[in-house]
């Protein structure tokens, strides 16, 4: 492959040239309720080129390999119809890296008919529950091979087995639906997705226990967020704002957004961390050839740096960090999150619960939304604190906050971080959804609202 | 090529199918108020559907030369298939709808990017502080659907898409407007897009406070999709089958308010989803959704509706990486005779919802909702007083739908949906 990119980029001129190249072989199994809806392999080959003239982009996508050549002329030729301001990129070292995977049981070696077992297994547990009415149950393996050339005499190939499950337990009384989700798996093989039986039950449960549970009143209280959500937190409470896409060329947000300034209690720390192994975000080399490394978004309170591409980087003089990535062959690279967590504090859960005097537990996790001031996470099921006890389940929670203001609100951090990955991902420009893992320890925060009648 | 494939398909099956996408799509995109860049797109793909030993089997590849494991793994996936409650469809005349444009093929980079500038030059006119960023696409994309059984279907389809987002980032008052129009055909849609945005952002430069509790309230078109999610959820025949619908036994009992009509319309001219067939080759049709109120029907793909021992909708969506699956086409909310500043002037304490974040995120299918107001309006004794933020909008759409109180007179495409400004009764607002 080298050398035919390499021919090919040769023959045409732009300040600078990219071509990706994916090969990615999917097996999916998907059922809802007792119907499998969907099992097999599929393939799919493709790429994109990135041109650069002195003061624009462009980006030409394709699926026939064959007319490369065709389509990297088109892509500096439109390049050159933009006459703007220069964009520069930071500087790079030329690299040549082939990274081959390494996974324990690769999916690969393990027949449909296993799969299909694994599945309907799993299915079956999550039909169990007396009052469940259906389910959905998605597996999927994916095997993919990137190739990565530029202008500037770099060259990855990197290759990358994900291997995810996400189980749906739906329950029914009357009027009353409620379900529950778990989601497990990343990067890796066979194994992160094998004897889940026991997930598959404690999903049946949650979503069984839910029927029981009162909608939750709307109104401002302190909330105790488990592991799961204070993941969420961090990615759309603070994590969307440190992408530089947003500010590099937003004079007004980059005074807001200073180096430095408070956002939260000294001992708040949110990282940004692509090299941890087997979680949904990782990776070595981002989609602009760029090694992947650790940024403090947060540092002891203090704004402490931002994620950056070559471009955001070069125009706002900060260090590069290696975030521009792609969800595939067909969109180019943008700023995004990787693993992003909120590191370990002091509290135990148990002090911090004794702490709260009123207030919800919230857990799990449905979603989450920002428009760069204000954000929303929706945890799948809270628990009333009551003089410091836990009390009464409670459900359709959907909580917001402004960024600027609730970081300095968290009142402690728990001592037990954990991060999580599985099915899904983070939506960003059109781009969903690209595998990233979330996480960090028990939260509590003061004055957030929670929607819902009065 | 494709005969070729599906010939060796019917060889170890008993019914076949092919769907394939050839598409081609040109976008400029702005950023910071200026072009940034100029995307391309030739993408194709294809999916083979067999029926095998009375099971359903799938594959789907990019790599059309590569015939051999796409019909390898097709077959192979059957033994472990849903038992096949359908036969793919005969060979059908349909007549033609309106869905491709000629005049869209021929328009050219040039001419989007000059009315991408426009539309932000006229809102930089305005307030020169706005950060803009748009997008201008052209898609042109070909369709085919071959099968055993006779069937084969090849069409063209076209959209042009203008959209266009403008910000404001001060401290403690972030501002996003976002407003497009997209449509099969091209026009120029620069100046009515920029009109609408500065439109909102003059409305935005007084603040409005609200506090908690139970207010009227309008839903502008671009908000009212949010409430239709769980509708559109609760009419699918597949969430039906499975009989976690709060519309099961519905059929023929009044479900919303008695002046709404709702229909689902893939002949709808010149819309985004607009087509002569469905995914699975069945022709289009209109389908009654809601009449005065009164739930008419489900929609239906070819399983499904074997399923549910009915027919076809002709709702059969898909893409060529997977199988079809129930969903809406056009979704058409029949527009009603007030006009917008006449609900404005109903109200004397209440708000106008125009943008969210945090929809979808709740139970949908029950209908609830509880959402952040991105951008919406207080109203103040039958005036618009000024933006309202920093609050959290909730409730339940079924519950919301039986509690409308106008239509609006105009209405307009919000994607694949068509709807007037609905105003309702009542929202919880917190905060």
């Amino acid at each position: 492959m080298k050398s035919f990119f390499s021919s090919c980029l040769k023959r045409v001129k732009a300040d600078y040239l990219e071509i990706r190249y994916e090969e990615v072989k999917v097996v999916g199994i998907h059922y809802v309720g007792k119907e499998l809806e969907a099992i097999g392999e599929s393939y799919g080959k493709g790429g994109g080129i990135r041109a650069k003239s002195r003061g624009g982009w462009s980006f030409v996508s394709f699926n026939d390999l064959s007319k490369l050549k065709d389509y990297l002329e088109l892509a500096t030729k439109e390049a050159h119809l933009i006459k703007g301001e220069e964009i520069k990129l930071a500087s790079l070292p030329a690299r040549n890296e082939v990274i081959s995977v390494e996974v324990e049981l690769d999916p690969a070696d393990i027949s449909l008919e296993e799969k299909y077992l694994l599945c309907n297994r799993y299915n079956k547990i999550l039909l169990s529950g007396k009052e469940i009415q259906t389910s959905a149950l998605r597996y999927a393996d994916i095997h993919t091979t990137k190739y990565f050339i530029n202008s500037e005499g770099t060259y990855i190939e990197q290759e990358r087995i994900d291997t995810v499950l996400g189980m749906r337990a739906i329950a029914r009384r009357g009027d009353n639906i409620q379900s529950a989700h778990m989601g497990i798996g990343g990067v890796g093989g066979y194994g992160l997705v094998k004897e889940k039986a026991e997930q598959a039950e404690e999903t049946v449960k949650r979503a069984q226990d839910l029927l029981d549970a009162e909608p939750a009143k709307g109104g401002k209280y302190t909330i105790i967020v488990d592991p799961e959500l204070s993941g969420v937190f961090a990615h759309e409470a603070f994590g969307h704002l440190s992408e530089a896409d947003f500010l590099y060329e937003d004079k007004r947000l980059q005074k807001i957004m200073v180096l430095g300034r408070v956002f939260g209690p000294p001992g708040l720390n949110i990282i940004d961390e692509p090299r941890i192994k087997g979680e949904g975000g990782y990776y070595l080399y981002d989609d602009e050839g760029v090694p992947s490394q650790k940024t403090y978004l947060i540092k002891e309170g203090r704004l402490s740096g931002r994620l950056h591409s070559r471009e955001t980087s070069a125009k706002m003089g900060e260090e590069i960090t290696g975030n521009a990535r792609a969800i595939s062959y067909d969109y180019p690279p943008i700023v995004r999150m990787s693993n992003t967590y909120i590191a370990a504090g002091d509290k135990s859960f148990e002090e911090m619960i004794e702490g709260v005097g009123e207030g919800i537990y919230v857990k799990g996790f449905r979603g989450g939304q920002t428009n760069l001031e204000m954000f929303t996470f929706a945890p799948e099921e809270g628990y009333l604190i009551k003089k410091g006890r836990l009390g009464k389940k409670v459900r359709d929670l959907n909580l917001t906050g402004n960024i600027f203001n609730t970081l300095a609100n968290i009142e402690a951090i728990g001592n037990d971080l954990v991060l999580f990955t599985g099915p899904g991902g983070c939506g960003k420009g059109g781009q969903s959804p690209l595998p990233v893992s979330t996480g960090g320890p028990h939260l509590e925060i003061r004055d957030v609202v929670v929607g819902g009648k009065q | 090529m494709m005969k070729k494939i599906l010939e060796m398909a019917a060889a170890s099956a008993e019914e076949a199918e092919l769907y394939r996408v050839r598409s081609k799509s040109s976008e400029v995109i702005f950023e910071a108020n200026r072009l940034k860049s100029i995307d391309s797109s030739f993408e194709e793909g294809i999916g083979l559907r067999v029926i095998k030993q009375g099971k359903i089997g799938f594959s789907s590849s990019t790599d059309l030369s590569q015939s051999r494991p796409l019909v390898k793994a097709a077959s192979d996936s059957a033994q472990f298939g849903e038992k096949a409650r359908f036969h793919l469809p005969p060979a059908d005349s349909t007549s033609s709808v309106k869905c491709y444009d000629d005049s869209l093929i021929s328009l050219s980079l040039e001419q989007m990017v000059k009315e991408g500038r426009e539309a932000i030059n006229l809102i930089l006119k305005e307030a020169p502080f706005l950060h803009c960023e748009g997008e201008v696409a052209k898609i042109e994309a070909e369709i085919s659907i071959l099968n055993t059984n006779g069937l084969s279907r090849s069409y063209k389809k076209t959209s042009y898409t203008f959209s266009l987002g403008a910000f404001l980032a001060e401290e403690g008052n972030f501002l996003g407007i976002g407003e497009g129009e997209a449509s099969v055909k091209y026009h120029d849609w620069s100046s009515s897009v920029a009109q609408r945005i500065l439109e909102a952002f003059r409305l935005t430069r007084k603040k409005g406070r609200i506090s908690p509790g139970r207010y009227p309230v309008i839903f502008t078109s671009k908000a009212v999709p949010l409430l239709l999610q769980s509708l559109k959820q609760g009419i699918n025949g597949k969430v039906l089958q499975k009989k976690i619908s709060p519309l099961l036994g519905k059929i023929g009992k009044p479900v919303v308010s008695s002046f709404i009509d709702i229909f689902d319309d893939a002949l709808f001219p010149l819309a985004l989803a607009t087509s002569p067939v469905d995914g699975e080759g069945i022709p289009s049709r209109r389908t009654p959704i809601i009449e005065e109120g009164v739930l008419k029907n489900f929609i239906y793909d070819l399983q499904t509706a074997g399923l549910m021992g009915t027919e076809s909708t002709s709702n059969g969506a898909r893409g060529y990486s997977t199988l079809p699956s129930p969903a809406t086409s056009n979704f058409i909310v029949k527009e009603g005779k007030v006009p917008l500043q006449e609900m404005v002037k109903d109200i004397k304490e209440g708000i106008i919802v125009d943008q969210v974040i945090g929809s979808g995120q709740g139970n949908v299918l029950m209908g609830e909702f509880s959402v952040n107001l991105d951008l919406g309006y207080k109203v103040e004794n039958g005036k618009i007083k000024g933006r309202v933020k920093d609050v959290m909008v909730s409730g339940n759409s079924y519950t919301m739908l039986n509690n409308v109180l106008a239509l609006g007179s105009e209405s307009r495409f919000i994607g694949t949906t068509r709807t007037p400004p609905i105003y309702f009764k009542e929202i919880n607002v917190a905060g």
